[in-house]
């Protein structure tokens, strides 16, 4: 194995910081409407195909319109278009967002939980044979952030790509939690989580406030999606897998808790990559389930102290 | 037999043949489709008992499914078990895994049980692929002989079709002597008023691992099934995609009546045929299904034919020739010793003894807070105190659990009566009775204690009937497991004074058989004529204790109420 301890740490920490931007969405839902939103994987898949069409599209126009910049590099016109593409993904994403809630959440708000989980289902199916049709299952590479290739630090090689996507999660991740601890839309949005018709009766619209919630997690989804396409590449059949990755850290990170979401995420991903990296991708994805089993065994309430009670 | 359930086997009957005599006339290529919907519809009843039924949302009934399958392959070829034995291997085998996993999963909330389940199938898939040596990895397993049943291989799809079909209706049979009775009022209980039907008596735990442990053999009958009709197995009877189709079809079915499964199974096997022109990608057009029956059949298919489909018998009962109960009361005395109850630092429960006798009324007041809620959740078994004791005669309940409690004569009534609409008020009381009690004099039981409740037109429908009707309703189910000692948490809250008049004697009449009540209210206009004894407690103490007359002019239950006097 050529990559170095140092290597391997920023590789989970990108890894897990994308993570943390699936499991940051996976809360918001959950503490909105109560119900666990199984179509989040698909919709981080959903983002990567948006990234890759984005960039089918903006490359030959940049090519085009753009100086030449010939001395970074041979496809040095693109160089920062993932700067334009990411935050372009998650517009489209959080219109997706809406468009979701109208549709999964919205008819069944008065039904237990357990239904809307279902229609969750339902459209991650949609989602991901819709991604099939169009696409096709082979899988597609999204855009660098920046740009490719790698600086030295001393002895160590680092990715740049993967560096960029530390930071461009930070951002967003610190740019969530302002947004939710600061702002008055925030603080709406907090309030209809808490108690929906208290939040009603001071005259916050529940349903709108919903809405903005999905737009904002199907944004978040996507932001990882764009993110990890690069590196990860991004097929039709990859949902299931982030969306258990963001179900197990909301699991150990305190049901509802978006900090400890995000710390549990980047802990799952720095886990993964040294895991994989020194004895095999399998024996990290069964430690992993049977470490959630084990933390429930002996914590049936999660890991962290819950912040809500009694949903599903 | 009731008309109902005669109308509701002809259906079953009707549902079962049809599909196979339209298969056999088809041909052999919808034949094997049918022989699939019927594979899938046994996988479907099974997971209709622990999803449908008791409203847990397993997602490993696809695994079990598969391990089934891999069970029955690995004995066939390596082995060269013959059918009977392979195929109840193939039942007992995910039988027993789900066993052994029943113990960290089955007590967590619905959101932790979805995850433990998923995690534990997706262990089962990485197992399936990358163990090579034993299930083949990815490649599988190849070569899994026919069934051979008394000598004779059976290889034509035909013999297939009739023996998948028959092993369906005999799961059907199975299904039905599970939830059969009471034992269906019990689980709707339990899914829709789960506080209600624990401390009413029934063990949750119990339930949920019996369903559990049949719901895997139910899926691994499935999967046997499938190994031998396919005569392959690959990792694919492991991957979500099969947990999802019986999903689907449960939901698209309907989740509570065997039709629903078997309703579900045909559509959904058929799906891909009638979307051929969509290619390979017909499954867009199955989550589309999914979502819109989500949305528009709550109860799926066997829900839009609810009318002549009888889940559960409705039936007036006749009016009691008695009031007296068929469980007989035994006269215990409700022992409190010493309960403390903290909530982080805010203390609920400060020592607190309080002894109720048979026959008597003891009234507990105080102001919102004082603990008199926590006393009748921590007696019931609702919440563990922090220290104390408590007895029922010479029987220790401090450890019990909250069914235990009630089956050892120690019931309640709740501040807000959580109903179970699925059941008719009859059926919700039914539910609490005694398991000891056959259905007949369960029937007059349940029947006298809505008429003690004063409950008097049972057969309306649970959704219709009046908040004073409800609270009685209550009261009903909290007698009906025959207790000793009875807590009543606010019985006359929002109700008229009329009705309040009417539940006084009610309450009176109960206590002639030694019943003993704690009575928690605020309306002294109520409490204080009826109580033998009044109690008050202030920030979880007792602070005043006596006959009612000498309460209410107690000056520390005064200033309990209305704060402390100007000095």
């Amino acid at each position: 194995m050529g990559a170095s301890i140092p290597q391997l740490l920023v590789n989970g920490v990108a890894l897990g910081a994308a993570y943390a931007l699936i499991a940051l969405g996976f809360v918001l839902v959950i503490n909105a409407v109560g119900a666990v939103n199984f179509a989040q994987g698909d919709l981080v898949m959903a983002g990567g195909f948006v990234a890759v069409t984005i960039t089918e599209y903006l490359t030959p126009w940049a090519s085009d319109n753009l100086p030449d910049l010939a001395f970074i590099g041979p496809r040095a016109s693109a160089v920062g278009l993932g700067l334009v593409i990411l935050p372009l993904t998650m517009v489209v994403m959080a219109v997706l967002g809406l468009l979701f809630s109208a549709l999964a959440y919205a008819p069944l708000r008065h039904r237990p939980p357990v239904s809307v989980f279902i229609s969750t289902i339902a459209v991650g199916l949609i989602l991901q044979h819709g991604a099939n049709a169009v696409f096709g299952p082979e899988p597609r590479v999204g855009p660098p952030l920046v740009v490719d290739g790698n600086f030295a630090l001393g002895p160590i090689t680092l990715s740049i790509q993967q560096l960029s996507v530390i930071l461009a999660a930070g951002c967003l991740i610190t740019g969530t939690g302002l947004l939710l601890s600061r702002s008055q839309l925030g603080r709406q949005l907090r309030a209809v989580a808490q108690d929906p018709e208290m939040a009603e009766a001071i005259g916050i619209s529940a349903g709108h406030c919903i809405a903005i919630t999905f737009a904002l997690a199907v944004a978040l989804a996507g932001s990882a999606g764009m993110l990890l396409s690069n590196q990860f590449f991004v097929a039709p059949s990859d949902g299931g897998l982030f969306m258990l990755k963001a179900y197990i850290a909301v699991t150990l990170g305190g049901w509802g808790r978006l900090d400890g979401a995000a710390f549990a995420a980047l802990l799952i991903g720095v886990f993964e990559v040294m895991m994989a990296a020194f004895v095999s991708y399998v024996m990290a994805e069964a430690l992993l389930y049977a470490g959630v089993l084990l933390v429930l065994l002996v914590r049936p309430s999660g890991l962290l102290r819950e912040t809500i009670q009694r949903r599903t | 037999m009731k008309a109902g359930s005669l109308r509701n086997v002809g259906i079953m009957a009707a549902l079962l043949i049809a599909p196979v005599a339209f298969a056999l006339s088809a041909g052999g290529y919808e034949q094997r489709i049918m022989t699939l919907a019927g594979i899938y519809a046994i996988a479907v009843l099974g997971y209709q008992l622990i999803f449908g039924r008791l409203g847990a949302l397993s997602l490993a009934q696809g695994s079990f499914f598969g391990i089934g399958a891999y069970t029955t392959g690995l004995l066939g070829i390596h082995l060269d078990w013959a059918f009977p034995a392979s195929f109840l291997a193939s039942l007992i085998i995910p039988a027993a895994i789900a066993c052994i996993i029943a113990i960290p999963v089955l007590r967590l909330e619905s959101h932790y049980f979805a995850l433990a389940t998923l995690g534990i199938s997706q262990i089962a898939l990485l197992v399936g692929v990358n163990w090579t040596e034993g299930t083949g990895g990815a490649n599988g397993l190849y070569g899994v002989p026919p069934m051979r049943i008394l000598g004779t291989a059976l290889d034509s799809s035909e013999a297939m079709l009739v023996v998948v079909w028959c092993v369906l209706a005999s799961a059907v049979l199975a299904f039905s002597w599970l939830v059969k009775g009471r034992a269906a009022h019990r689980l709707t209980l339990l899914r829709e008023a789960p506080e209600a039907a624990v401390t009413a008596g029934i063990d949750i735990g119990a339930r949920r691992l019996s369903l559990f442990v049949a719901s895997a053999a139910f899926g691994g009958a499935a999967g046997a099934l499938q190994a031998h009709s396919i005569g392959v197995v690959s990792p694919a009877v492991l991957e979500f995609q099969v947990m999802v189709s019986i999903l689907a079809m449960t939901v698209i079915g309907g989740r509570g009546h065997p039709a629903g499964a078997i309703l579900g199974a045909v559509l959904l096997v058929h799906l891909p045929e009638w979307f051929r022109f969509l290619e390979a990608h017909y499954l867009v057009a199955y989550g589309a299904a999914l979502l819109v029956a989500v949305i528009v059949m709550p109860e799926g298919l066997a829900g839009l034919f609810r009318r002549w489909l009888v889940t559960q018998e409705r039936w007036a009962p006749e009016p009691p020739r008695t009031s007296k109960p068929e469980a007989p009361t035994t006269l215990a005395v409700l022992h409190l010793v010493g309960l403390c109850k903290r909530y982080g630092g805010v203390v609920a429960l400060d020592n607190v003894s309080i002894t109720v006798v048979p026959g008597e009324i003891l009234g507990l007041i105080g102001p919102n807070g004082s603990g008199k809620s926590t006393l009748i959740n921590v007696a019931s078994g609702l919440q563990t105190p922090d220290a104390g004791e408590i007895r029922l005669g010479n029987l220790d309940l401090t450890g019990m659990p909250a069914h235990g409690r009630a089956r050892a004569g120690l019931s309640r009534t709740f501040q807000t009566p959580v109903q179970a609409l699925g059941l008719s008020p009859l059926e919700s009381v039914l539910a609490a009775c005694p398991a000891g009690l056959d259905e007949r004099r369960a029937e007059r039981h349940a029947a006298a204690c809505l008429s003690a409740a004063g409950l008097t037109a049972p057969a309306v429908p649970t959704t219709s009937l009046s908040p004073a009707e409800a609270r009685r309703l209550d009261l009903a189910r909290a007698l009906a497991s025959g207790p000793a000692v009875l807590l009543l948490d606010e019985p006359a809250a929002g109700l008229t004074p009329a009705e309040r008049d009417d539940l006084a004697c009610c309450l009176k009449r109960l206590t002639d058989s030694g019943l003993g009540l704690l009575l928690v209210d605020h309306t002294m206009d109520f409490l204080l004529p009826l109580a033998d004894r009044v109690i008050c407690l202030a920030t979880g103490s007792v602070v005043a204790e006596g006959p009612p007359s000498m309460v209410a002019r107690d000056p520390a239950a005064i200033a309990a109420y209305f704060g402390e006097p100007p000095p």
